[in-house]
Order: C-alpha cells, then sequence, then structure tokens
C-alpha cells in the first residue's frame, strides 16, 4: 500500500510493475487473516490468574450486604415476576464427582442466570441505596467471570432462556434472589476457585 | 504348622483391630461429649447443632429426667429447601444433672442450603429452627503443636497441623494463647490461613505456655470456637546485656553511692546521735566528784565547799536555799519588861542561869559545834562562786548594827539587833556580800519577815563585840525557812543569858516563844 501512489483518477495511471501484480494476492489474504484474527470470537488474550480469593470474599461481603439491605425494604422491592436462580446447595459426595470442567460449567450457568435475575431486578427497585448495592452485585458477578477466565476455565455459552433442569429453581421475592446470590457465591463459586488447577501448581 | 500361624495371626489382627476400633470409639465418645459440653454453654437456641466435618452433622437437646422420656417419643424432621422432609432416629443418653440428652447425627448433609430442623415429642412440636449448616463448624482442635525457640530474643515460633478438612484450609483462623507458665500474664494472638506464627515481644529467659484454638473465618464458612490445645511449654532465649545499658547503670550506681556517701559524711553526728546517742555525763554539773571523790556522792556532798548551797538545789529545782545566820547578842540580864507576844519572859534568873549553863556545856560537847565553825571556816575561804551563789540568794537576815548593852530587852536584839561578830571573828575572806548574811534589817513591830526580801548587813557599823554570839543557819527552800540554832566558839557569853530563836516560817509569827538552846 505504502507504494501505491495517491493519484486521483484523472491522473495518468502509473506504471505497472511486474512485480506489483504478483504480490497483490498475497497482500490481501494476509489482511484479511489479521482482521479475522481478532475479530474471533470467545477467545481473550491470556490473562494471569487470580487465585488470591480475598477478592472473591469481598464480593461475597458486598452480598451479604446488599441482601441485608434487601430485608429492611418494605415497599418498591419486589420482583416483576419469579425468575430462575441456580441451586445453590452442595452435597460434597455430589460434588466431588464432578470433574472442573463441570464444575466450571455449573458454576458459569448459574452466574448467568444471577445476572439475568439481579437485572430484572434493578429495573423494580425504586430505592436509590438498594439500587447501589444491586448495580455492585451485577458487576460483582461479570467480575467472577472475570476471575474465572484468567483461570482458563472454559467458557460455555448461557443457558438459553427458560432453560429449567435439576440445578434451578423459581424465586419470587427479591430477598430469596438475594439469599439465593449469596449461597452461590458462598458455596459453589468458592468450591470452584479455591480448588482451581491453576492455583494449585503454585500460581499467583 | 503354617495354619495355626496364620490363625494366630488372624486373632491377632482381629484383636489389634477391636482395641483400635475401642479406642477410637472411647475418643469418639469423649470427643462427643467435650463438644456438647462445649455448645451447652454457647448456644441458647434448641436443638444445637455442629458440623464436625462437611459431610455430618449433629443436633441435641436435654430435657430433666422428669419430663424425659424414651428415645422412641422423639421424631427429628428436617427439610431442605426445595426438598422433601426426612427424619433421623434419635438417640438418647445419661447427661450431667440428672438430665437425659437426645441426640441425632445426619451422616450426608447439603451445604449452602438452609435447612428446617423440627423436633417432635409424640406428636407435639417441641423445637424448631432453620440454619445454613456451612455456618454451625465446630472442628476438632489442632493437633501436634510444636512451639520452637528462634535465633532473636523474645521470640518463639509456634506450628501445629490444621484439622484435616478439604476445601476449609482457606477459611480457617486460629487464636493462639501463650502465657508465662503459672501466671496469667498472656496475649491472644489471631492467625487467619496459616498453620505457624512467630510469637514477638516475650518476655528473655521466661517459660511461656502456649495453646491454640481453632474456627472458621465467617466468609463462606461459620463456626463455633473449638476447644484448646494441650498447652505446649517453652522458654525464651535468655536475655543478653546491653554494654550500654550496663555501663550506664554502674555509672548512676556509682553517682548514687558517691552522693550517699557525702550526705552521710555531712550528717555523721546528727546521725551517730540519732542511732547511737550518747549517754549523758552528768560530771560537769557535779564538779569534783569524779575527779576527786571517785563518785562518792555522800562524801562529795559532805566536802564540797557548796555543800550548803548547793545540796537544797538538788532537791529543790527552783529555788537555792540560802543559809541564813542569824545572830543575837546575847544579854546576862534578863529583860525587865515581859517580851510582847513575840517572846515570854523566862522563870527566875538563877535557874535560868543555871540551865543555860547546863544546856551550854551539853551543847559544847555535841559535835554540831565543830561542824558549824566548821560550815563557817569553810564558808569562809570557798571563793567567789560560792560566795555569790549565798549572795544570791533572796532571804537571808539583816541585823542591826546598834551596839546593844546588856539592858536592852532581848526581844529586841533577838529580833533585830543582833551583830555578826562572829563572822568577823573568823576571817572574812568573801567579798562584803558576805557581810551581808545573816543581817536581818529590823523590820516594823510585827516582825513579819518575807523570804523574797533581801536582807543587808552594813557591816562597816557592826563594831565588833565580845563573844557570845548565837547564831542559826537558815535554810530557805522557797516554801519554808528552816532555823537550826548554832553557836559560835565563845560559847562562854551566852551562858548568861537566854537565848532566844525564833521559828521563821516565811513570816515571823507574832508570837515568839524563847526556845531554850539545845547544846
Amino acid at each position: 500500500m505504502g507504494n501505491r501512489r495517491a493519484k486521483g483518477r484523472n491522473g495518468e495511471d502509473p506504471v505497472r510493475d511486474y512485480v506489483d501484480s504478483d504480490m497483490e494476492a498475497p497482500r490481501l489474504l494476509t489482511l484479511l487473516l489479521m482482521l479475522l484474527e481478532w475479530t474471533r470470537p470467545g477467545r481473550a488474550s491470556p490473562l494471569r490468574p487470580i487465585c488470591d480469593l480475598r477478592v472473591l470474599k469481598h464480593f461475597i461481603e458486598e452480598a451479604k450486604d446488599a441482601e441485608a439491605a434487601m430485608l429492611t425494604c418494605k415497599e418498591g422491592c419486589g420482583l416483576p415476576e419469579p425468575v430462575t436462580v441456580p441451586q445453590t446447595k452442595v452435597d460434597f459426595n455430589v460434588w466431588e464427582r464432578k470433574n472442573a470442567p463441570e464444575q466450571a460449567k455449573e458454576v458459569q450457568s448459574g452466574l448467568w442466570l444471577l445476572s439475568q435475575a439481579v437485572g430484572s431486578l434493578r429495573g423494580s427497585v425504586t430505592d436509590a441505596t438498594l439500587h447501589s448495592h444491586i448495580d455492585n452485585s451485577l458487576r460483582n458477578i461479570f467480575s467472577i467471570g472475570q476471575v474465572l477466565r484468567s483461570l482458563n476455565f472454559q467458557e460455555y455459552p448461557p443457558p438459553g432462556v427458560g432453560v429449567s433442569g435439576a440445578e434451578t429453581w423459581r424465586v419470587s421475592s427479591a430477598s430469596e434472589l438475594l439469599q439465593v446470590h449469596v449461597n452461590f457465591l458462598r458455596g459453589k463459586v468458592h468450591l470452584l476457585l479455591s480448588n482451581a488447577a491453576v492455583c494449585q501448581q503454585g500460581g499467583s | 504348622e503354617k495354619k495355626m500361624t496364620n490363625d494366630h495371626l488372624k486373632k491377632l489382627l482381629v484383636y489389634c483391630m477391636l482395641c483400635c476400633t475401642q479406642k477410637i470409639i472411647v475418643q469418639g465418645a469423649q470427643t462427643f461429649q467435650t463438644k456438647v459440653a462445649l455448645l451447652r454453654h454457647v448456644e441458647p437456641n434448641n436443638p444445637k447443632c455442629f458440623a464436625e466435618g462437611i459431610r455430618d452433622l449433629t443436633c441435641f437437646w436435654e430435657e430433666d429426667e422428669e419430663r424425659a422420656g424414651s428415645a422412641k417419643q422423639y421424631s427429628f424432621i428436617y427439610t431442605y429447601q426445595n426438598e422433601n422432609s426426612s427424619e433421623c432416629n434419635v438417640t438418647a443418653l445419661p447427661a450431667a444433672g440428672g438430665r437425659i440428652l437426645y441426640f441425632c447425627r445426619l451422616s450426608q448433609t447439603q451445604l449452602f442450603v438452609p435447612l428446617d430442623i423440627q423436633v417432635f415429642r409424640d406428636g407435639l412440636l417441641i423445637h424448631n429452627r432453620r440454619l445454613h449448616i456451612e455456618l454451625f463448624f465446630l472442628l476438632d482442635p489442632p493437633v501436634n503443636l510444636t512451639v520452637k525457640r528462634t535465633e532473636k530474643q523474645g521470640q518463639l515460633k509456634a506450628s501445629w497441623m490444621p484439622p484435616p478438612l478439604k476445601y476449609l484450609d482457606d477459611s480457617m483462623m486460629y487464636e493462639v494463647s501463650y502465657v508465662i507458665a503459672g501466671t496469667q500474664m498472656g496475649q491472644v494472638e489471631e492467625v487467619r490461613a496459616s498453620s505457624e506464627v512467630i510469637l514477638l515481644g516475650l518476655q528473655p529467659g521466661a517459660k511461656y505456655s502456649v495453646r491454640i484454638r481453632v474456627k472458621l473465618d465467617g466468609v463462606s464458612y461459620n463456626g463455633y470456637w473449638s476447644a484448646w490445645t494441650d498447652p505446649v511449654l517453652m522458654a525464651t532465649l535468655p536475655g543478653d546485656l546491653d554494654p550500654l545499658i550496663v555501663s550506664l547503670t554502674l555509672i548512676i550506681s556509682l553517682i548514687l553511692t558517691l552522693l550517699s556517701l557525702t550526705v552521710l559524711l555531712s550528717h555523721r553526728r546528727f546521725l551517730l546521735n540519732k542511732i547511737w546517742p550518747v549517754i549523758p555525763n552528768p560530771e560537769s554539773k557535779f564538779q569534783g566528784l569524779f575527779t576527786v571523790y571517785g563518785g562518792d556522792f555522800e562524801e562529795w556532798l559532805g566536802y564540797s565547799a557548796g555543800g550548803l548551797c548547793l545540796r537544797p538545789a538538788y532537791f529543790y529545782s527552783e529555788e537555792l536555799p540560802a543559809p541564813l545566820e542569824v545572830l543575837s547578842e546575847v544579854s546576862l540580864d534578863l529583860p525587865s519588861s515581859p517580851l510582847p507576844p513575840k517572846a515570854k519572859q523566862a522563870p527566875g534568873e538563877d535557874e535560868k542561869l543555871k540551865r543555860i549553863d547546863s544546856l551550854m556545856e551539853r551543847w559544847r560537847e555535841t559535835p554540831h559545834e565543830h561542824w558549824l565553825m566548821d560550815q563557817l571556816r569553810v564558808l569562809h575561804q570557798l571563793p567567789g562562786p560560792q560566795c555569790s551563789q549565798l549572795e544570791s540568794q533572796d532571804a537571808y537576815v539583816t541585823l542591826n548594827a546598834q551596839n546593844h548593852s546588856g539592858e536592852e530587852p532581848l526581844d529586841d536584839i533577838l529580833e533585830e539587833t543582833l551583830p555578826l561578830q562572829a563572822l568577823f571573828a573568823s576571817g572574812r575572806t568573801c567579798s562584803e556580800s558576805h557581810s551581808d548574811l545573816g543581817s536581818l534589817q529590823q523590820s516594823s513591830g510585827s516582825g513579819r519577815l518575807s523570804t523574797q526580801s533581801s536582807f543587808e548587813y552594813p557591816n562597816h557599823t557592826w563594831p565588833p563585840k565580845g563573844p557570845g554570839y548565837t547564831y542559826m543557819a537558815v535554810a530557805d527552800s522557797g516554801v519554808s525557812m528552816d532555823y537550826s540554832p548554832m553557836s559560835s566558839s565563845r560559847i562562854d557569853y551566852m551562858g548568861k543569858g537566854v537565848i532566844y530563836t525564833n521559828e521563821y516560817r516565811n513570816e515571823i509569827p507574832a508570837h515568839r516563844q524563847p526556845i531554850p538552846f539545845a547544846f
């Protein structure tokens, strides 16, 4: 490209070199590959593993604060409709039978459901304090996703809308939703992060 | 034989397993009792539940023996959120204080989900509770607690093995208690997510008792503090003496010692008097008592020149008695007129003279005479101070210097006009003040005499008279005046007359009676 003269259309056509005509195709191909590489979905640049659990503990504390604030709310803090939330119970006999990817998938699915449910609560809450708590919870859910990504867990597509199964159930109150949020972070998310293989190898 | 050996080995193995199992069961029972006792004090709600691991849950409650029934009467129903109810078998055990302990143990649990627990007795709900199992951990105490000395002073390193619980390692917190052995002086330090700690700020050369307990940190998991481990004793390194501190201490000690010595030396006399007071020596008050008379007080009293005046001084603190010499001129003629109330007339003249002669002779023979003369002699020979002492006496008698003839009534002579010829005759070496002694100032007709009055004897008006004077020694104690009659060596002249003596007691009485002289 740098070799091409910047001549207008009325200008005399530049004398074409034999070499230029032969190199033009590879150039275009290279450019195309580069563009495709940048836009390739599902593949981010590798992040440094976040193995410090203090980050998660901080998110758990903020989720507890949101739950406590919701318990004091009496008006303007209800869910517009029942929402699907993940199961939070952990039976270690069952959990240990799952491998790491399965555990990661379960955690990622649950985080996605929670983000959807808390997002719907955000639209119906009028209290400013609760609003800030809810926004904080949404940011923390997104950050946990980033942490999971840093630990090289495989990313799975979110479940489709209306998904239901043994790993989900429906709640109809905001306090129940935020309690589920706390229990999920304390349970499955914590178990997954604390036993990440990358961190067990002495990573940071 | 081989088969027998195998049988023996199998029996032995079974026996060991039974022993181990029994030991484990006993230990487990003890642990269970310990945890029950611990929870009994810290958990107010019923049933009291605790999880020892990530897969179990034990709940118990107690009832009085009176109300208690059999275990079968009780139902323990538990329900996880969004699940069906389940029942747990209840077991009864005797408890302290005559109570019955009922408990139920779940061997498979679900965490991070609400659990509803209901207890029924004969179909009647007696306890109802909702809890999250992961928030009720009661762990066993850490094991293998080891305490070691570090290279630095005042430090100990404690390390231990955390309870072997998967997934909970990073959620455990520990409390390390370290006290000086035998005392309550110590501290408690909190340790999170670590199985060792270095204790700082300890006393060098002291023996510490270290113990530890564990609990979950409360973020994802929570629970109660475990029981303390058995204490481990370890002494810290002995402290080294800092050279700077030692030198400063020595310098300060030296300075303080020098200051103390300086103060002591400057006040040594005062301190010696306080600690070891000097025994008072009365020698200064008794001149010659120890040096001359060797401490013989009686002898000193008898021969000291100031005996007359000094002796009364040690009996009477206020005034020294003054010796008084009262000389009277004895007239051979009896008074023509009867004496005024002060004196009585003598009986017959002849009889009187005879009596007087006899009295005088007797009196002459008595040693009093010599003693009196000696007293007078010593009195004159004493230097000034004694004389001045005598001079300083307030009470002494001044006699009139008039030359009375024998015609004068005796009472007049007795009262006032008695020359001190004996004093003049013995040779006076004292000062003129001696002339004042024994002089009786003429008083009024009442003859009253005050002890406070002073008497003067105009010595120059006293012509030396012949012998025959009587005199009296007067000792004035300030309260009373004692008069003792004396006589001179020239007693012959006195034999012819009546000697009248008067008793003076602070004041001369109005009535005087002649007192026959005792010789």
